[in-house]
């Protein structure tokens, strides 16, 4: 994902602002790294450059 | 085409560009415009999104629950999220949201419990998806914004129309396709 995504994503859960943790770039490209919510605190993963925004109660089921 | 078995082929994990596809890719593409944000709900291999960014010169986002339509929509080079239809989406942030909805209607003996499933079936209705994202979408749409979304006679237009006119929405049919087993219709959905 690249980082001017950050102004269209938000929480799923409350659509409260995320907080950007890169563990690894190419470019323009955040590969690996998770998505914090400012309000509730739940993580989300991004994995191969996509971040999973799925609810955590979808994350295991889907 | 008749039925969800001959729909399914071979692929199991992710629908492929079908008629309803190029439709909605089509239409999109004349509607949109180059200094547009849009959202394409339920991407699948990626294709309309890609179609309708190459077209139109618009930033198109796509969303998909099935992580290997996420994949192969990155691989498109579209910017994919993996989502639950507009859910992880900031208020009124796009202009356009397109959607190819899973819209089969589908008996629960017809399960299989696949990706491809999800891809295509709308439950008993055929609009077990629909209805849930026309009731979420409208927080996602910037005040002029529309959603573009393709319905088959199957699902009901009508139908549909009814449930988006509920959630504020008036419909107008931008095109209509007829196949031997089904009409398709792509909505414009304004409020």
């Amino acid at each position: 994902m690249k980082e001017s995504l950050l102004d269209i994503i938000c929480c799923p859960l409350d659509k409260a602002d995320l907080e950007l943790e890169v563990d690894e770039r190419e470019g323009e490209e955040i590969l690996e790294g998770s998505l914090t919510c400012t309000d509730c605190g739940e993580t989300y993963p991004i994995e191969d450059g996509i971040p999973n925004l799925l609810p955590p109660d979808m994350r295991e089921a889907a | 085409m008749t039925d969800l078995a001959e729909r399914r082929g071979v692929e199991t994990d992710v629908y492929q560009p079908a008629e309803d596809s190029h439709l909605l890719a089509t239409v999109a593409a004349e509607q949109v415009g180059q200094d547009d944000l849009v959202l394409e709900v339920g991407t699948g291999s990626g294709y309309v999104a890609e179609h309708v960014a190459t077209e139109s010169g618009a930033r198109v986002v796509a969303s998909d629950l099935n992580p290997h339509a996420c994949r192969s929509a990155r691989e498109r080079g579209v910017e994919t999220v993996r989502a639950d239809l507009v859910s992880p989406f900031r208020d009124d942030a796009f202009d356009a949201v397109l959607f190819n909805p899973p819209y089969l209607p589908t008996d629960e003996s017809e399960a299989w419990d696949d990706w491809m499933e999800v891809a295509l079936s709308g439950g008993e209705t055929g609009r077990a998806v629909i209805d849930p994202f026309l009731r979420a979408v409208g927080r996602v749409l910037a005040p002029d914004g529309r959603v573009l979304l393709l319905v088959s006679s199957l699902t009901g237009v009508d139908e549909v129309v009814d449930t988006a006119a509920t959630e504020g929405f008036s419909a107008a049919a931008l095109r209509d396709e007829s196949y031997p087993f089904e009409s398709l219709t792509v909505l414009k959905l304004l409020r």
